[in-house]
């Protein structure tokens, strides 16, 4: 990104609110697909809106925060273990544990964050990736308390024995009131701090800000949203794998973040519509979907480095700009 | 038992080294984080799984010869890498040019896959390699001191390159200041290509070294770049001295910490990097990355 193209941007998130007049017929397309396609639709159409918010929580760290996390699956793994394990070894009721596995997950945040905080950059996307690692190879091998590889599974009805189609509103109805608190965070004044210290943190220091602080709270905030992600697909498979916080979700997420396009805060939420189609698609005509995937990104960072959201901008502009 | 572990764990901190000091280089000069390097690593084991039964079965010019020839090969696969895509983006966003690096990862990945499926393959050792030295009545095995000695061999070698030739006073001052060396009338881009075809060649040498020693199946990339990347952030990136306390002291204490605690030694190493962290808040004698 150019300093013109960032200086554009900058003014752009100051400026931009929420456009009902495309959330709500969004929504309403949503439910309708939702309420005529098949159960198996439907079931996707959960996993897209769960990774969406998966994504978007990556999102306000990566295009706001600008910290590259590269171990953001560690805490959709903690919120679905979080709740899986209230329930399994807890006795918590399920109902009740539906809010174990977002806190869960930001405890982890506000651990690791406190860790990863002290570095910038590099260091930092290394260091988020050491800490994935570890969560992963703890719930992987503690066989005793985590069930080890073989995760845990039949401990309760998948959904709360909600259908596919009432699952579905249900995950719509909280990821879309997930999605507007996290606009709401990135236009609050704290988002302000978020990404003043995400494009100049010396400068943010300068006025004030405790650069770490913000950094860290702004770890925790998206640990949560993951946590809610992955406590949302517990649920929906009635199961929890050491996979989900392996290094697989967390590259899914970055690569939704790029394909949607950095820096927009709908990237994620586009990223993750287009890679899961993509995905579902491409992966049944072709066996080797990483292979295709890798090409595709490739040409993204080498040809259209903004993503979806960079191409749609600019043929809004071509078209005579709508907004 | 403890000495025999010290001895693995010497053998895969010196690969971790190799492994390692090629990230750490590359980064000096590029100021890029080859996620790839791990796929680097993983294509030297397998392309040594190929070429020692063509090469020469059991003996150990063989295997040797056919480390070096894998080694080269990933090494040229680092130059048209360098060549046709991370040229384009030196100087953008960290996240693209992490993404790109994910990208080769990817298609490495599933292309290793295609070729050679997704079971272990079994590398075989060199005859003279498979015995042991006996000290006392303590059975070393011979094949783990025989890479340390390999790899330390590597470690010298490259410092000398470094610190007595010309190319290392480049490599050196590209480090300090690329735009200055540009100035000076050195062809900057050749140092960049230079510079990641060493680091590749290194990533494969350590792949083929240590690939009759361990499974050699297409997961290995994640798993060896964690690991290097954990090397990377105690020792601090760009310092290579730094960068070779960093192994050695994560493979011993893996090798060791396995005995006594099997289940977490990977949380032990987790434990040592979260000390170092805190002792010295930027990874140790590492700058800021700029």
């Amino acid at each position: 990104m150019t300093g013109q193209d960032l200086k554009t941007w900058r003014a752009k998130v100051a400026r931009a609110t929420v456009s009902w007049r495309f959330v709500v017929p969004a929504l309403a397309v949503v439910l309708a697909i939702n309420w005529m396609a098949s159960t198996s639709t439907s079931t996707m159409m959960t996993e897209i809106m769960i990774m969406a918010l998966f994504a978007s929580s990556l999102n306000l760290l990566m295009s706001f925060g600008h910290m590259v996390s590269f171990g953001h699956a560690a805490y959709f793994g903690l919120g679905a273990y979080g709740f899986t394990l209230a329930v399994v070894r807890g006795g918590v009721p399920p109902e009740l544990a539906l809010a174990v596995g977002p806190l869960v997950a930001a405890l982890g945040g506000l651990v690791f964050g406190a860790l990863c905080v002290r570095l910038t950059q590099i260091y930092f996307a290394m260091l988020t990736l050491a800490c994935a690692q570890i969560t992963y190879t703890v719930l992987f091998q503690w066989y005793d308390f985590t069930g080890g590889d073989t995760g845990i599974t039949g401990f309760m009805i998948p959904r709360f024995g909600l259908s596919e189609k009432g699952y579905a509103t249900a995950v719509l109805a909280v990821v879309t009131l997930c999605l507007l608190a996290l606009w709401g965070i990135v236009k609050s004044p704290l988002g302000l701090s978020i990404r003043a210290v995400g494009q100049d943190r010396y400068r943010a220091e300068a006025l004030g800000l405790g650069a770490r602080r913000v950094q860290l709270v702004a770890f925790v905030i998206a640990a949560f949203f993951a946590g809610v992600a992955g406590t949302l697909y517990s649920v929906l498979h009635g199961a929890a794998f050491p996979d989900y916080a392996g290094l697989g979700i967390t590259l899914d997420g970055l690569i939704m973040v790029v394909i949607g396009g950095l820096n927009s805060f709908a990237g994620g939420i586009w990223g993750a519509i287009i890679y899961e189609l993509l995905a579902t698609f491409v992966s049944k005509v072709i066996h080797e979907w990483e292979l295709v995937l890798g090409l595709i990104l490739l040409a993204i960072c080498l040809a259209a480095p903004a993503g979806f959201a960079g191409v749609s901008a600019r043929l809004r502009a071509m078209l005579g700009g709508i907004r | 038992m403890v000495l025999i572990q010290l001895v693995n764990g010497l053998m895969e901190g010196m690969t971790l080294f190799l492994i390692a000091s090629g990230l750490t280089l590359i980064f000096g000069v590029t100021r890029i984080i080859n996620f790839a390097h791990g796929s680097f690593y993983m294509l030297g084991a397998f392309l040594t799984y190929e070429l020692v039964p063509l090469i020469g079965p059991g003996t150990l010019w063989g295997f040797f010869a056919a480390v070096a020839v894998s080694a080269a090969a990933v090494s040229a696969l680092g130059i048209l890498f360098e060549m046709t895509a991370l040229r384009r983006i030196y100087g953008k966003d960290g996240i693209l040019q992490l993404i790109v690096t994910v990208a080769l990862v990817l298609i490495i990945r599933d292309l290793v896959r295609m070729t050679w499926g997704a079971n272990s393959v079994p590398v075989q050792m060199p005859d003279a390699l498979m015995g042991a030295l006996v000290v006392g009545d303590t059975y070393f095995p011979l094949f783990p001191i025989a890479i340390f000695a390999a790899g330390l061999t590597v470690v010298l070698a490259m410092i000398w390159v470094i610190y007595f030739t010309r190319a290392g006073i480049l490599l050196r001052a590209g480090t300090d200041d690329r735009g200055m060396v540009a100035l000076l009338g050195v062809n900057e881009k050749l140092i960049f290509t230079a510079v990641f075809a060493a680091g590749a060649f290194l990533a494969g040498l350590a792949g083929g070294l240590s690939a009759p020693y361990g499974e050699v199946n297409y997961l290995l990339d994640t798993t060896i770049i964690v690991s290097a990347f954990i090397v990377c952030v105690i020792g601090g990136l760009g310092n290579l001295y730094g960068a070779l306390a960093g192994a050695l002291v994560v493979g011993v204490t893996k090798a060791i910490g396995v005995m006594y605690f099997p289940r977490l030694s990977m949380v032990l190493i987790f434990l040592i990097m979260a000390a170092v962290l805190i002792a010295r808040s930027l990874g140790r004698q590492g700058g800021p990355a700029r």
